[in-house]
């Protein structure tokens, strides 16, 4: 026994000698703890945000977007129409791949061309699909030549990854995932990573853009929130994302860290069904009703002023969060500054009901998500409770994404909220998305689901769609968001705001609103 | 013996097939997998062909005997969201789990039955009180809320272990394992402790129940009377008498442990299968759950096996039963 004891003590120390030693890597090394990662190293394999974010460090896009997600210059120095269907692209000159050899015009258009042969279930395509063809005018000058006027596409094209010629058309994620054809442009070279596990990165020293301060960037994949939170706090990383709003308050107050806050693209919006008919009807008095409630703009509005939106953000989100009165942030291109706050007002509302023939409101199911943005079960529960004071009997259903958005698809809701993100920064990507009529023919309103049809909203945003000039482009998208925002296509409640923890005085973060976490923004203190 | 091996292995691929229509007609009834994957700004086409690709236009029963014509070619198929081959995906993944079940294991075995066997010699002690105490706390505190305060007090308040994930790996005859450093060790510790606590607690009521049934059968007494030493008595004869329920619950234990360590897994952040297979069905990545649901059925069947031929060693008269 008391052999045992001495081993046992021997062995606890061991093990703390161990982690000491484990936790004295360099100041040079950066660890962040993120909530989700990479599915592949292969650049062109998916859409997925935690994708995009991952492989920045390795791979350069031919445009990037600033914190504000406004363009500037990336691979490309600059970008302009020749005519209506070609955009011109200056490539960037002297830029180095991490294999040494230099970027050309001919390794953009092998990208271009790549995506629609590898690309995945979450297709890529979506950010080439205007593209005709693409002619390399120099090496250092390409044509890209668009199926329609594409005013867009330096938009689509901060997704555009570019890896080099050289790696072929045969390579796939097993030869990006074992670093072999891993080879971008990017500040950091791809060391080792495989599938849910760490990412391990390295400076890369010929990097075209400005000197990177870390020699060693290690992105932990921690999915659990108390668990990346206890990283952090036990020092195993040096900075997280994601932060619950229930460990905000006490994070602000613990000397030991720093918090970041953002606002981010994503808003929470209500989407009224309103087709002839609702696949489960509404009910009166318990019994079900042949109209379809929601195809009264009287009634949209009613539920509308029904919403407390300061109330959302300060008691259900915990006040992260703003009110948003349209389906993007209102500086983005194609926002409104004209939309009004969207007032509260019960009375009004009940008012609103009474003439729309409801005195005694209705009752109808509400769906939602309940593991895809933060706050999104809990707002939803609280929209139910205050549509009950306005006299409607809406029954909230917070369901998991892998149930809600295969029945949502299938058109078997008739009142639900799902969160959207304007990734591109321009409205041509939500509102032809969502509110444009649901058009197959041109791959317009894939997501409208609720049977919005306005033909003058369609105009304008084909229109736009088609405008070269930016002044022209942004007044027409600003004036169909405000014909779609007041009638109530789809209502926006919150506009969510996230936060990053890191070590005091470690380093400096400044946020980006696509909530992206890139080591080679983040510089030590 | 073969007789009874290929009656064993019979019984799990009928188990298998049963198992793999289940997940089909699941996968099924909640929807299209494309719906759950596709990226928002997708258009309508794009939809209509990735749908196309991927055959889920098809008819179910197309979609799975398309799947039954690759498995019986030895072909599992390929996860939809890393295009890596799923056997690949779950093997790099299995050592961890398996380096984690075995050590929760062992802890739970290693303290479990002796703390068991004590408690019920000495029933009436205030130290077997004070471990069936502890046994109930052991099945009855969930495991998620014992990681975060085991998290919370040796990794942010004492900072002597790592608060999650898992520690370097060095190759062991092609196996990636984390058991032959130190520092593998910190990181394994404490998911292994708190996998183990559950079972910890119910190997040590099983022998705690057993041995309080055998020191008052006729051959303990008939033992002692022969002069035997306590330590022989308890040692040899009553632990042998009570291991078969013992080994049993160990058995079946062992096989949920590696299957479903996914809580554990999660709040440590260990990189091993149950993590894999939760992500997969939330995005409803088909090959990847079948495949593993496969490897589960086979596993339980080994174990079941494994215990059946250890009932024989334990008790010659399930020996001579087999025999005749």
């Amino acid at each position: 026994m008391k052999l045992v004891m001495k081993q046992g003590a021997k062995l606890v120390a061991a093990l703390i000698l161990g982690t000491a030693l484990a936790g004295g890597a360099s100041a040079q090394t950066l660890t962040i703890g993120v909530r989700a990662g990479p599915d592949s190293m292969d650049p062109h394999w998916s859409t997925l945000g935690g994708q995009a974010e991952a492989l920045r460090h390795v791979f350069d896009t031919v445009v990037m977007a600033d914190d504000k997600l406004q363009l500037k210059p990336g691979l490309a120095l600059s970008w302009k129409p020749v005519d209506p269907t070609t955009w011109e692209f200056k490539i960037r000159q002297g830029v180095k791949f991490h294999d040494g050899s230099e970027l050309t015009a001919e390794d953009v258009k092998f990208s271009i061309d790549r995506i629609p042969v590898v690309t995945g279930p979450m297709s890529m395509t979506i950010y080439t699909k205007q593209v005709k063809d693409t002619k390399v005018i120099d090496k250092y000058t390409l044509h890209v030549t668009t199926r329609a006027p594409a005013p867009t596409l330096p938009n689509d094209f901060i997704r555009l990854f570019v890896v080099p010629k050289s790696v072929g058309m045969e390579a796939r994620n097993e030869q990006f995932n074992s670093g072999k054809a891993a080879i971008g442009t990017g500040p950091y070279k791809f060391v080792s990573w495989s599938p849910k596990g760490d990412m391990v990165m390295e400076r890369f020293d010929a990097y075209w853009g400005e000197k990177q301060p870390w020699q060693k960037v290690i992105r932990k994949e921690i999915p659990s929130d108390p668990a990346r939170m206890a990283a952090l706090k036990s020092g195993q990383v040096d900075l997280v994302n994601y932060v619950p709003a229930t460990d905000y308050a006490s994070m602000q107050k613990d000397r030991a860290l720093d918090t970041f806050i953002s606002d981010t693209i994503y808003i929470l919006n209500i989407v009224p069904n309103v087709k002839e008919s609702l696949p489960k009807p509404a009910k009166v008095d318990g019994k079900d009703i042949a109209v379809n409630p929601l195809r009264d703009a009287k009634v949209r509005e009613a539920m509308d002023l029904a919403i407390d939106r300061k109330t959302l953000v300060r008691v259900v989100l915990e006040g992260l969060g703003r009110p948003a009165n349209q389906l993007m942030p209102a500086n983005f291109f194609g926002g409104s500054k004209n939309l009004p706050e969207r007032p509260y007002d019960v009375a009004k509302a009940k008012q609103l009901l009474t003439e729309a023939g409801y005195p005694k409101g209705f009752e109808m199911d509400f769906y939602c998500t309940n593991n895809r943005l933060p706050g999104d079960s809990a707002v939803c529960e609280a929209l139910s409770q205050m549509w009950a004071r306005a006299g409607l009997k809406i029954n909230a259903n917070a369901l998991n994404g892998t149930v809600f958005f295969p029945a949502q698809q299938k058109g078997d809701y008739g009142l639900w909220m799902s969160g959207w993100g304007t990734l591109t920064g321009e409205a041509s990507y939500t509102y032809g998305s969502l509110v444009h009529t649901a058009d197959a023919a041109k791959g317009l309103g894939a997501f409208n689901k609720q049977g919005y049809s306005n033909p003058e909203v369609d105009r304008l945003l084909e229109e736009g769609s088609a405008a070269m000039d930016d002044t022209k482009r942004r007044a027409l998208f600003e004036k169909a968001s405000e014909v779609s925002m007041n009638d109530r296509a789809l209502i926006p409640t919150v506009q969510l705001q996230t936060i990053w923890a890191a070590k005091k005085g470690m380093l400096t973060f400044p946020p980006r609103v696509d909530q992206e976490t890139l080591a080679y923004e983040i510089k030590p203190r | 013996m073969t007789g009874f091996f290929i009656q064993r292995l019979l019984q799990a691929l009928a188990v298998v097939a049963a198992m793999s229509v289940i997940v089909f007609v699941g996968v099924y009834a909640i929807g299209n997998p494309i719906d759950v994957m596709i990226d928002p700004a997708s258009d309508q086409a794009l939809r209509t062909a990735l749908i196309k690709r991927y055959g889920f236009d098809r008819p179910l029963f197309e979609q799975y005997f398309i799947f039954m014509g690759n498995l019986l070619r030895g072909d599992l198929g390929e996860s939809f969201i890393y295009r890596l081959p799923v056997t690949q995906l779950i093997f790099t993944r299995l050592p961890a789990t398996l380096e984690l079940a075995v050590c929760a294991m062992l802890i739970a075995t290693c303290f479990g039955i002796p703390l068991g066997l004590w408690a019920g010699y000495k029933p009436d002690a205030i130290s077997s009180k004070f471990i069936m105490g502890l046994s109930v706390l052991g099945f009855s505190v969930p495991t998620f809320w014992v990681g975060l305060l085991l998290i919370m007090a040796f990794a942010v308040e004492l900072g002597w272990l790592p608060s999650g994930g898992r520690g370097p790996v060095s190759n062991v005859l092609g196996i990636k394992l984390s058991i032959t450093s130190l520092e593998g060790w910190s990181y394994l510790i404490l998911p292994a402790f708190n996998l183990a606590l559950f079972k910890l607690g119910l190997l040590i009521r099983l022998a705690r129940a057993g041995t309080v049934e055998v020191m008052s059968s006729d051959y303990v007494r008939f033992a002692r009377a022969q002069g035997l030493s306590e330590a022989k008595v308890v040692g040899l004869h009553v632990l042998k008498n009570i291991s078969i329920p013992i080994v049993t619950v160990f058995g079946l234990e062992f096989g949920s442990t590696l299957a479903f360590a996914v809580v554990t897994e999660t709040v440590f952040n260990w990189p091993g299968m149950g993590k894999l297979i939760i992500d997969s069905i939330t995005v409803l990545d088909r090959p990847v759950m079948v495949a593993y649901l496969i490897l589960v059925v086979l596993l339980f069947v080994v174990i079941n096996f494994i215990i059946d031929l250890v009932y024989g060693q334990l008790d010659p008269r399930i020996r001579v039963r087999a025999a005749s």
